[in-house]
């Protein structure tokens, strides 16, 4: 279910502030199950305190366990945000991605890399349907919200009718205190914060 | 061959968790502390781990007469703190974090030598010779995929030979005869089972999907595809051709199998693996791949199993708890798994609690394993 957090009053706020340029924002990432969690994308104008979010189911892998490789999903802690794009072009995942650092996961040993926020769609922000039951780069049922570990968002597809969560969240990141930039961003301020 | 009574009927219990037993691996870890070696228990110059394969591969492997242990071994450049982001603690790019390394402990001279620095993960076959991944460089760094290629030594004191063409995110399991089957990792810890038929000679054998076990006599592979990639399977593969000799369709089994895990056992015609609730046992038959049996197990969840014997009754594996690893000790035919929790005091790196997990070797055919 897709959720809105943000409250009449702060929706308010924010149309009265006009510009999101002064926001500061960063993600949270709410673990309920494999399937179903929530991940929010939240800012603040500074000095004010008050905050503001705007949250999406999301998946992460297929086993509670953060140390499983490949399986588990993303271990708790705090995340620097490494790199954005908008057509990112790798073997396993494309489009619209943020890459995430490398963490160990709660036994202080294992090291869960490769870990990115992303949905499942090309390069060109389109989708590769084909008949096939599970096409890498098309969100086609429920199952796709399962992942080897990173967190992933929902998108409309010919072949089936989600929410646009991942252009939503891409939108609010930039539009709400998340970088302008493209690329690899090593020591972006914009970070994610994994409840355990 | 001893059937399974009751296969796949839903009355699968709980599985019951004393909090002691004296059931354990053959040879297994506690932090550095080894036990099951000739000679008696000893402690090596650093905990066996894999940071960078997770239980993809064993900590480390014996050799066929047992008179050595290959470890993997993890040399932390800096402490990273896993509650804070790399920004907060000052991790700049390309700041070396840690040197994985490979180690060899032999039990008869007593020794504990470095036998491959900036190398992990690595496959020990019954004639002696040994393979492993070798970093492009010696350190894993912040922000620098560690890349690099799969080497293979024809003894110990053999040269290393280089095998993959091209470099890239490899994690080595086992060989299977000649072959020598190994992972490449994507972005997402996505992950392509690949075999090596000898130098420059590699070829994928299953996209997306991962090794769950090597058959007895080398020849086939039973491979696994969870949720993430499609509709949960597993495979039996011929490793000479790639050919699918079987599959089953795990959606169409006990609901409570879900998916499979890697890092599994075969024995004679059997296969066991973790599975979403626990543990499941499969019959492999030409042509054929059936549920024998489910066992749920009440932990978060289930590692590195592997059967005690050749009845394919009991199976041992590890788990996590809050304090650490605890190892299992299950009974299909009583359908319960005991644990046990080896020096429950000790503590892992920087207090972390300790891993304490099954040394073996996953390569076939081996006379041990």
């Amino acid at each position: 279910m897709r959720r809105a957090v943000v409250a009449l009053a702060a929706a308010t706020a924010l149309l009265a502030c006009g510009s999101a340029t002064a926001a500061d924002g960063w993600w949270t990432f709410d673990r309920n199950t494999n399937l179903n969690s929530t991940l929010a994308w939240k800012w603040t104008y500074p000095p004010s305190p008050a905050q503001y979010s705007r949250s999406w189911r999301a998946g992460s892998g297929s086993s509670t366990d953060e140390c499983r490789r490949g399986e588990g999903w993303l271990p708790a802690g705090w995340y620097a945000q490494w790199g954005h794009w908008n057509h990112y072009g790798g073997s396993a995942i494309r489009g619209r991605v943020w890459w995430l650092q490398d963490k160990y996961c709660y036994d202080g040993v294992t090291k869960r890399v490769e870990l990115f926020i992303h949905s499942e769609e090309t390069a060109d922000n389109g989708q590769a349907c084909t008949s096939a039951w599970d096409d890498p780069f098309c969100w086609e049922r429920e199952a796709d919200y399962y992942s080897l570990g990173c967190i992933k968002l929902a998108r409309p597809s010919p072949v089936a009718d989600f929410p646009g969560d991942l252009g939503s969240a891409h939108s609010y990141y930039h539009s709400y205190g998340g970088s302008s930039n493209h690329g690899d961003l090593p020591n972006d301020a914009y970070e994610l914060y994994v409840f355990s | 061959m001893v059937a399974f009574a009751g296969c796949s009927d839903g009355k699968q219990k709980q599985a019951r968790l004393h909090p002691a037993s004296p059931a354990l691996p053959g040879l297994y870890s506690v932090g550095a502390r080894i036990f099951g070696l000739p000679g008696g228990p000893v402690r090596l110059a650093t905990p066996p781990v894999t940071p960078l394969a997770g239980w993809l591969t064993p900590a480390g492997v014996p050799s066929a007469d047992g008179r050595y242990l290959a470890y993997n071994s993890w040399r932390e450049l800096r402490q990273d703190d896993p509650k804070l982001s790399w920004s907060d603690q000052g991790i700049e790019p390309g700041d070396p974090l840690a040197t994985p390394s490979i180690r060899l402990y032999d039990s008869r001279a007593g020794t504990d030598d470095v036998l491959a620095e900036g190398a992990f993960s690595l496959a020990w076959r019954a004639d002696g010779a040994l393979a492993y991944f070798k970093g492009a460089e010696r350190d894993y760094r912040a922000g620098v995929s560690y890349v690099g290629d799969v080497v293979v030594r024809p003894s110990l004191e053999g040269a290393p030979e280089v095998w993959s063409s091209e470099r890239g995110r490899y994690i080595v399991v086992g060989w299977a005869g000649p072959r020598l089957v190994a992972y490449i990792e994507h972005e997402g810890e996505a992950l392509d089972v690949v075999v090596f038929d000898g130098p420059g000679r590699m070829r994928a054998l299953a996209a997306n999907s991962a090794l769950v076990a090597i058959s007895p006599n080398g020849r086939q592979a039973f491979v696994e595809q969870g949720p993430a990639q499609g509709r949960p399977t597993v495979r039996v593969l011929e490793l000479a051709t790639g050919h699918e000799a079987a599959a089953l369709d795990l959606t169409r089994v006990d609901a409570a199998v879900g998916w499979v895990g890697y890092a599994g056992d075969w024995r004679a015609d059997r296969v066991v693996a973790s599975s979403a609730s626990g543990l499941a046992v499969f019959g492999v038959a030409p042509g054929k791949i059936s549920l024998q049996k489910a066992l749920r197990v009440a932990a978060s969840s289930v590692a590195e199993p592997r059967f005690v014997d050749s009845s394919g009754l009991r199976v041992k594996a590890w788990t996590s708890v809050r304090r650490g690893g605890v190892f299992l000790d299950c009974d299909f035919a009583e359908e319960a798994c005991d644990r046990a929790m080896p020096l429950p005091e000790a503590r892992g790196v920087h207090g972390f609690p300790a891993w304490r997990r099954p040394l073996y070797n996953p390569s076939r055919p081996l006379g041990t394993s």
